[in-house]
């Protein structure tokens, strides 16, 4: 099994069912850490990493990313929950245990002396099969749903979370803040920028007690005490330059002659910053945010205007306010003219500036912004591991509203699709001659994976019922009420994931099963001897002395 | 064997996991470990804490979250409890020590029904339910609404609040300066927004020596500094003073600048120029005929020179916050550019501009301000130590006194307000459906344990006095509580025990979702990332091998 002497270089090599076993064994594994945390009555993990900080959290991908997983197969899992997080934002958790499940049978069919390849090909037939049933059969349409829907899928989302038990609460404030970024895509339909949406995080209070705000939260309070917190018809100038005295470049030097011309470059380089805020002022505006500092002595200039002027925002906040308020996003105040000017047109508007104190901490919102509606979530809850976790958990949950609302379509979820699909490929594996029959089966068979052995079969009978007989047609939203125990109508009770979502999962799982399939031989390189650095060696080897 | 006989090892190996009930246990226990370290500081026969750092410092107090921050635990989950006390002292500044030790008991009622392989989240859903009822029954029958312009009812609300602290003793004396302070800072913008910042407004300055009882509120501030100049007048009265935040000496530009000088006279001409600059500075300030000269930057002693010519006191390097709260105080405006100064920056509301010798040390005290919006409250005390912990004890004064004028409504204090959400409780549990009545049930009975821990820290027969309290509160008589001098029962109507209902339902909102947290968990994963050495050797590498022997093997996995 290993031969070490064969290979030139140090290390290991085995190969054969040895390395297919060892891989489906890792990948069960990794399946088996992130099983607990799937579903409603799923339970959380706390991870700490060695500095002793904690996090606790029911998202698949992020407890994958924080495990640090060794095995060469169970990272393969691992980067797939991460692609999942990456493209669709949930249902992390599902794929890894798809994905595993898959491996699982196919290894049953190799030991029954079935080429891996003729599985991959079965694997492939059957992951098309089910896409192409998902589409044309169990899908709906959320137009005919209304909100109601998008807000039950987002309920769904966050079933699994600690939020759970608010999900009423969570889910229409998730659905209110995706509403609240839509933008037209310029062909007639929406697009919702998910990211676009602020979540910021501050405990205390509960966690019923957090808020929408319709508009921005900026996390800087103002540069000055003595400034105004509140404005009302705020003319918004975003800046992205320091309004601090001005001076040369490093390495610039200025020679005089006469001693009375140092004094007056010194007396410029303060004039060079007041008339600057003079131009902005004298254009209107009465809310300066820039992502540099604002210099003591300038401060006064606001103070005496009225003016709110925040310093050290963050760009990436800017950029949105800017994008939000129509302002323009300005580096320099320098026209085409090789002047400095500030026209009223650079302006954004927004009809309320205010600071606010939220927590221990103060908060500046921008409400009612003109060019476009923006809107941002204040969490709160009892600690900051709690805010983090609800910040994950809300992050999926508008990923899936975003899924939702662009695609229109969803399915039904507490495994009423997996099921429906498990039924409908075993019977399409029959009506197929070759080998891959076995392989279409195996699929079929992955795909119910969720336990409860009392409640599968009844729910495989009714879908099974629902596919021969048209009159049971409805019966194919039928899926598990895991809190109760039974099965029970999907559709009727609300519980929904976006389309996308369950169509990446399958294709994303077989993907990864077909990799992990395709390895027959692991080669495992042995660390370089030496650890000490190049300097040493050579201080060693006597080239320094 | 699988894989050759060798083990196949899918994580680190420095990682180590526990899972399971072994976990939901290990959580439980942290967390009333963390609360059994809190108990004997609730109510007004607690003792105070001194604890050390590895430094040698010391600190002295009963204050939960001073406690806990000091401490340092390794368990992930006591970490939580310790952070909750933290968000307590900083969302209302009081009942740190509730809180924690009510998450503690919510987490040990939750234990049985864990062995009793009830799932956790029918514990959750119940205990949810239960904060719900118990925050209405908080708002609607059992708060009372307070004035919060009556002094003497505001004062015992404040007493009763620190009356379990070191500064108990000083009772009137505490509560009349925090409500003094509160109000000096309050301040009600156009919309009608109430904002009280205590935090920035309000400065607690501490002065070893003297007696407790000479601590005061200034109308005003005081700030640790002396005069620049020896000749400079100590006492002003009704100074014109103006704030400045710049030098008052000649400062070179920023841009480098290079002087290439050709006559003899140039040189003379630069040093020339720089004593020209701070003249024409003092020249502008004198202008304005201040008294005082405060400003954050130094000043050369050149322009002392002008400034105590004219007859001008000045100050030097005070802080920003300082020079802030001096501008609310007197109504000056903090100027940068002494050319700019107008009449209107000069502040002119002082009374009274003082520079005091305490100790060895001088302090300049700008007081008899009219309608200040900004104060300095002075403490003296024996030492340094026990000036600490009264500065803590006024921190939660000013932390009630602050919530009452926000949010003006009361309950019942020394228990009797858990009492009776306790017993409203129970008798709502009859009415839950199905398994969840229990966990319901349970919750109830935590909220037992405020009263409970009162009566166990001043030595009374606790069986005894909780037994008859549930029986008082049964019969209706909901402001009854412990009272926690004597370990006897009394109305708190009468005895005027009071604390603000801001404060208790933060504790039940704390409480209630931290427990919710640490039930959810059943997984510890430790030790993850880059561990740089091998110093914790000991772990147990998660390898096949260690599963089996654990009996955590997965069950799904054809051997």
């Amino acid at each position: 099994m290993t031969a070490e002497s064969v290979l030139s270089i140090q290390g290991k090599r085995s190969s054969g069912t040895p390395v297919r076993t060892e891989n489906v064994i890792a990948a069960s594994s990794v399946a088996n850490i992130v099983k607990s945390s799937l579903g409603p009555v799923g339970l959380d993990k706390m991870i700490v990493d060695d500095v002793g900080d904690v996090t606790v959290t029911n998202d698949g991908a992020t407890i994958l990313k924080l495990l640090e997983v060794e095995h060469p197969a169970a990272r393969v899992l691992v980067e797939l929950a991460q692609l999942q997080d990456e493209e669709v934002g949930d249902g992390t958790t599902s794929v890894v245990i798809i994905a595993a499940e898959l491996l699982k049978v196919a290894d049953e069919l190799v030991k029954q002396k079935i080429h891996p390849t003729s599985i991959i090909a079965g694997y492939k037939l059957a992951c098309k099969e089910a896409c192409r049933y998902i589409q044309n059969n169990l899908t709906m349409n959320t137009d005919e749903l209304g909100r109601d829907c998008i807000v039950a899928a987002a309920k769904t989302s966050m079933s699994s979370k600690v939020i759970s038990i608010d999900s009423d609460f969570f889910a229409n404030m998730v659905v209110d803040a995706a509403m609240a970024v839509r933008t037209s895509d310029g062909k007639g339909g929406y697009k919702y920028p998910i990211k676009a949406v602020n979540i910021l995080k501050a405990h205390g209070r509960s966690a019923t007690e957090s808020a929408i705000i319709n508009g921005y939260a900026l996390n800087c309070t103002v540069a000055s005490h003595a400034m105004t917190k509140k404005i009302t018809n705020a003319k918004i100038a975003c800046l992205d330059f320091s309004l601090n005295k001005e001076k040369m470049k490093l390495g610039i030097q200025v020679l005089v002659n006469d001693p009375a011309k140092l004094e007056a470059i010194r007396q410029r380089e303060a004039d060079i910053t007041k008339e600057r805020i003079e131009k902005i002022l004298k254009a209107g505006a009465n809310v300066i945010l820039t992502t540099g500092g604002i210099d003591d002595l300038c401060l006064k200039y606001f103070v005496e205007a009225g003016a709110m002027a925040v310093r050290r925002c963050k760009k990436s906040d800017l950029k949105r306010i800017a994008k939000a308020t129509g302002a323009t996003f300005l580096t320099t105040l320098c026209n085409l003219e090789g002047e400095e000017s500030f026209e009223p047109t650079y302006l954004g508007e927004a009809a309320e500036v205010t600071q606010e104190r939220v927590c221990d901490d103060e908060l500046i919102l921008i409400k009612g912004t003109s060019a476009r509606t923006a809107s941002s979530l204040i969490l709160r809850g009892p600690n900051d591991f709690y805010c983090d976790e609800m910040e994950r958990s809300l992050h999926d949950a508008l990923c899936v509203v975003k899924r939702v609302l662009e695609s229109s379509s969803i399915v039904c979820g507490g495994g009423s699709v997996e099921a429906a699909l498990s039924v409908y490929l075993e019977s399409f594996a029959t009506s197929l001659s070759s080998r891959e029959q076995l392989a279409i089966g195996a699929f079929a068979q992955s795909l119910l994976l969720k336990d409860a052995t009392d409640l599968v079969p009844k729910l495989r009978a009714y879908h099974h019922s629902s596919q021969i007989k048209t009159e049971h047609s409805q019966l194919k939203y039928y899926g598990l009420d895991l809190i109760e125990g039974q099965v029970r109508d999907n559709k009727k009770v609300g519980v929904f994931e976006p389309t996308l979502s369950k169509l990446k999962q399958l294709k994303f799982a077989t993907e990864a099963a077909i990799t992990i399939l395709r390895i027959d031989d692991m080669i495992k390189l042995e660390q370089e001897p030496s650890k000490e650095s190049g300097y040493q060696q050579a201080l060693k080897s006597g080239q320094l002395g | 064997m699988l894989g050759g006989g060798q083990p196949i090892i899918v994580l680190n190996q420095n990682t180590k996991r526990e899972s399971g009930r072994k976990v939901q246990l290990q959580n439980i226990n942290a967390g009333k470990m963390i609360a059994d370290v809190i108990r004997t500081c609730l109510g007004p026969r607690s003792m105070l804490k001194m604890l050390m750092d590895p430094m040698g410092g010391v600190v002295m107090t009963n204050d939960g979250n001073a406690i806990l921050r000091e401490i340092t635990v390794q368990h992930p989950a006591a970490k939580h409890m310790i952070e909750i006390a933290r968000t307590q002292d900083e969302e209302v500044g009081d009942g740190t020590s509730s809180v924690v030790i009510l998450a503690g008991e919510m987490l040990a009622v939750a234990e049985q029904y864990l062995e009793q392989n009830m799932h956790p989240l029918i514990i959750i859903q119940a205990y949810r339910q239960a904060l719900d009822h118990a925050l209405e029954a908080l708002k609607d029958t059992l708060s009372v609404p307070i004035d919060i312009n009556d002094d003497t009812q505001m004062t015992e609300v404040i007493k009763s609040c620190i009356g379990t602290k070191f500064l108990g003793q000083y009772g009137d004396l505490a509560c009349g300066m925090a409500l003094r302070a509160v109000r000096t800072v309050a301040t009600t913008d156009e919309s009608g927004r109430r904002e009280i910042d205590v935090k920035k407004w309000a400065r607690i300055e501490k002065i070893p020596g003297g007696a407790i009882e000479e601590s005061c509120v200034l109308d005003g501030i005081m700030i640790n500094k002396d005069v620049t100049h020896a000749k400079m007048s100590r006492k002003v009265e009704n100074p014109r003073i103006i704030l400045l935040d710049c030098p008052l000496e000649y400062k070179k530009g920023e841009s480098q600048t290079s002087v290439e000088m050709t006559a003899e006279t140039d040189f003379t001409r630069l040093l020339q120029i720089e004593e020209e600059h701070v003249k024409e500075l003092c020249a502008d300030i004198l202008a304005l005929r201040p008294d005082v000269v405060i400003t954050e930057k130094g000043v050369s002693d050149l322009a002392q020179h002008y400034l105590v010519k004219a007859g001008v006191t000045c100050l030097r390097r005070v802080k920003k916050s300082d020079n802030n709260r001096l501008a609310r105080a007197c109504g000056a405006t903090i100027c940068n550019r002494t050319e700019e100064l107008k009449e209107s920056d000069v502040g002119t509301q002082a009374g009274l501009f003082e520079v005091k010798k305490i100790g060895d040390e001088y302090f300049t005290f700008i007081t008899k301000c009219q309608d200040p919006k900004a104060c300095t409250v002075l403490l003296r005390g024996p030492s340094k130590d026990i000036l600490n912990e009264v500065e803590r004890n006024l921190q939660d004064a000013l932390g009630v006194a602050r919530n009452l004028a926000l949010e003006p409504r009361l309950v019942p204090g020394g228990g009797a307000v858990d009492m009776a959400v306790s017993n409203f409780l129970q008798q709502k549990a009859k009415g839950v459906s199905g398994v969840r009545q229990w966990p319901y049930s349970a919750l109830a009975q935590a909220l037992e344990v405020i009263p409970r821990t009162l009566a166990q820290n001043c030595g009374a027969n606790i069986i005894r006095v909780l037994t008859a309290l549930r029986a008082k509160h049964a019969s209706g008589a909901t402001s009854w509580g412990v009272d926690g001098e004597m370990g006897e029962l009394a109305d708190m109507n009468k005895l005027k025990i009071w604390e603000p209902l801001a404060v208790k339902e933060q504790v039940y909102k704390t409480a209630v979702e931290t427990a919710v947290l640490l039930l959810r968990i059943d997984d510890i994963v430790s030790g993850s990332k880059k561990a740089k050495d091998g110093g914790e050797g000991a772990r147990l590498p998660l390898t096949w091998e260690a599963w089996n022997k654990r009996g955590n093997l997965p069950k799904n996995i054809v051997h």
